[in-house]
């Protein structure tokens, strides 16, 4: 009875709902907080970016290209004479759009059929997760390549690019959410829900998601941070965002002339550097948070 | 609180022998798979054939070790997994097969209060969401409006109405198990199946809530079905004792009956390995030999023939059934087949 008293006395009892604690860790984290901010300044900037920048961001000037930083085009004019700084805030616009709704979408339905498989089990389960697999083993490139393709033209490239990568990525998502889904639904308190007439949809929502829902939180941080990778990369390659539009990876694609790369590093080094810290960033976010969910670490 | 008890003893009194439950050859079999194929290659019979008449307004006490199938029967029976046969019939309803809404609606009438008080509870849920969870199932009320219901149910098993707005975490078994019974309590039910409820518990808070569970079965009128492992909690709470041994059920009778003369060897050893608070009161011991058997192989004839202190050559072949030997009073063992 003493030691249980002991113990109680030592943890903050003011409103110690989990997630009030799972804050309170967090915000101690300084390498997660300071990410956080500059995750959070990138973004503004970048949504905020047509108060911000006062170059015309489709002005395309090839008497000004190839230009080093000044005081006027402060990071200095790319090959077709647009202002590198205005584009990169544009470009943040874009990646940052791409990687927020491919995540949003890819954890909804990740979480959706992980949950569903992982709650009714059998044939609901085995359906679900061979669909699963079949996704899973899509070729992703040459499928984005392809519909792409076929898609240029009649909708607006950066939707199709979210759409396409979004159909494609849920996979990990779903198995990750239902190998929790499935140890966590072999506790008492989930028969319990069954045994006082709670449906079986509110025990997913209710029940089940939140208690995994510490992982899928982490799992979004580094699927956003993947997702700006896959948009750069796609873009790099000429498969991406349309040219026309500016995206980090469209940036970047520019240095691959050996000219641009050997001489004009002001081009290619902005959206590379940004790229670089967001994603580290980011990914700091998602291990903050793994911690701060963590019950046993105490940081 | 003691007044409160007296008013309502009378109504137990006169329904005290009509049947609220009526489980007949109930029956619960695992399938085993095995191969390549997933062949079906046997069953394990957690719960082989057995019957119960709940009274209503009784406690009925279900005994036996670890395994023996007490725990699948409960659950089976409140039907939070499938029936492989039998039937058990609810009120005069038979809700052997019913699935989906048909049987959400009736779990309103049966509750279950379970073993583990810290698995038992969502630990992201407040306390307050968790007892209100059953009533805003059934009623279409907001928690906001069940509030006041809530709290005089937390004050009634003991907790303070301040504790709405904890968490789980922050009470101790004891307090957490009181959550459970507030919960189960909370629809008013008819039938309330105790799975092991105080066996997580220290021996200092059992008795405390064994006494709340007592309260309260007086106060609401409520039946339980107590299923422990621990005798003397048993004796301490029910009218009526079954034992069950490898999925059957091999003694059934009246709390006195089957402690001051126990019929099967069975339940003699159990009743025998019950410590005595008198260390000068001297008490035979019978030790049984060997394990339980595995019931998916479980033995021929008898189930408790191969660790039988008085096992017969007909004990391997012939099943004995339940028979009321005393009045009150069944047992299914062969030494009292004579006839």
């Amino acid at each position: 009875m003493n030691a249980v008293e002991r113990t109680e006395v030592k943890q903050p009892r003011t409103n110690a709902s989990p997630w009030a604690i799972a804050r309170r860790k967090f915000l101690k984290n300084k390498l997660a907080m300071t990410s956080s901010a500059f995750l959070l300044i990138v973004i503004i900037l970048s949504f905020l970016a047509p108060y911000i920048t006062t170059v015309d961001i489709s002005r395309v000037n090839v008497g000004y290209s190839g230009l080093p930083p000044s005081s006027e085009n402060w990071l200095g004019t790319d090959t077709s004479g647009r202002d590198v700084f205005t584009r990169l805030l544009y470009g943040g616009r874009v990646s940052l759009t791409v990687g927020m709704s491919v995540t949003a979408i890819v954890i909804f339905i990740g979480t959706l059929i992980g949950s569903v498989a992982g709650y009714f089990g059998g044939f609901v389960d085995s359906v679900l997760m061979r669909f699963t697999d079949f996704i899973l083993n899509f070729p992703f490139l040459i499928f984005v390549i392809v519909l792409n393709a076929i898609l240029f033209n009649k909708v607006s490239g950066v939707w199709v690019l979210i759409a396409t990568i979004s159909v494609l990525s849920w996979g990990g998502i779903a198995r990750i959410v239902r190998s929790k889904i499935l140890a966590e639904k072999e506790n008492e308190y989930i028969l319990a829900a069954q045994s006082i007439g709670t449906p079986a949809s509110k025990i997913i929502v209710k029940h089940l998601l939140p208690n995994v829902l510490s992982v899928i939180i982490v799992q979004a941080t580094l699927t956003f941070a993947g997702m700006i990778i896959a948009e750069a990369g796609l873009s790099f390659l000429g498969f991406g965002v349309p040219q026309e539009v500016p995206s980090w990876g469209n940036m970047l694609s520019s240095a691959n002339k050996s000219d641009v790369l050997q001489n004009k590093p002001w081009i290619w080094m902005p959206p590379a550097t940004i790229i670089t810290i967001t994603i580290l960033s980011i990914n700091f976010i998602g291990e903050g948070l793994k911690d701060a969910f963590n019950p046993r670490s105490f940081k | 609180m003691t007044k409160q008890l007296d008013t309502v003893k009378e109504p137990k009194q006169e329904t005290k022998d009509d049947v609220l439950v009526d489980i007949i050859n109930l029956k619960k079999y695992y399938p085993v798979h095995a191969g390549f194929f997933k062949r079906k290659v046997g069953d394990v019979k957690a719960v082989d054939d057995i019957s119960i008449s709940l009274k209503r307004g009784e406690t009925f006490g279900l005994v036996g070790e670890s395994g023996c199938g007490k725990s699948t029967a409960g659950r089976t029976i409140l039907r939070l997994t499938d029936v492989t046969e039998g039937k058990i019939i609810f009120d005069g309803n038979d809700i052997t097969k019913l699935s989906g809404a048909k049987l959400r609606k009736f779990r309103e009438k049966f509750q279950m209060v379970f073993q583990d008080p810290y698995a038992s509870l969502n630990t992201k849920m407040m306390v307050g969401h968790i007892v209100d969870e059953p009533l805003r199932n059934f009623y279409k009320k907001s928690s906001k409006q069940l509030k006041p219901e809530v709290m005089a149910l937390l004050n009634r098993v003991g907790l303070r109405e301040s504790d709405y707005y904890k968490y789980p975490h922050e009470f101790s078994g004891g307090q957490r198990q009181r959550i459970g019974i507030a919960r189960a309590l909370a629809l008013k039910p008819q039938l309330i199946i105790a799975d092991e409820p105080v066996s997580a518990l220290d021996v200092s808070i059992q008795s405390q809530v064994l006494n709340l569970l007592k309260e309260l079965q007086d106060e609401f009128n409520l039946t339980y079905l107590f299923i422990a492992h621990d005798l003397s909690v048993v004796k301490h709470m029910s009218d009526r004792i079954g034992v069950m041994y490898l999925g059957n059920m091999v003694e059934v009778g009246d709390n006195e009956e089957i402690y001051k003369e126990p019929l099967h060897p069975y339940t003699q050893a159990l009743i025998s390995a019950i410590p005595e608070p008198d260390p000068t009161l001297k008490k035979e011991r019978i030790v049984l030999q060997g394990d339980v058997p595995s019931p998916q192989n479980p033995p021929s004839g008898c189930v408790f023939h191969t660790r039988c202190p008085v096992a017969m050559p007909k004990c391997k072949e012939i099943v004995p059934q339940l028979k009321e030997v005393r009045p009150n009073h069944q047992v299914a063992c062969l030494l009292y087949d004579e006839d």
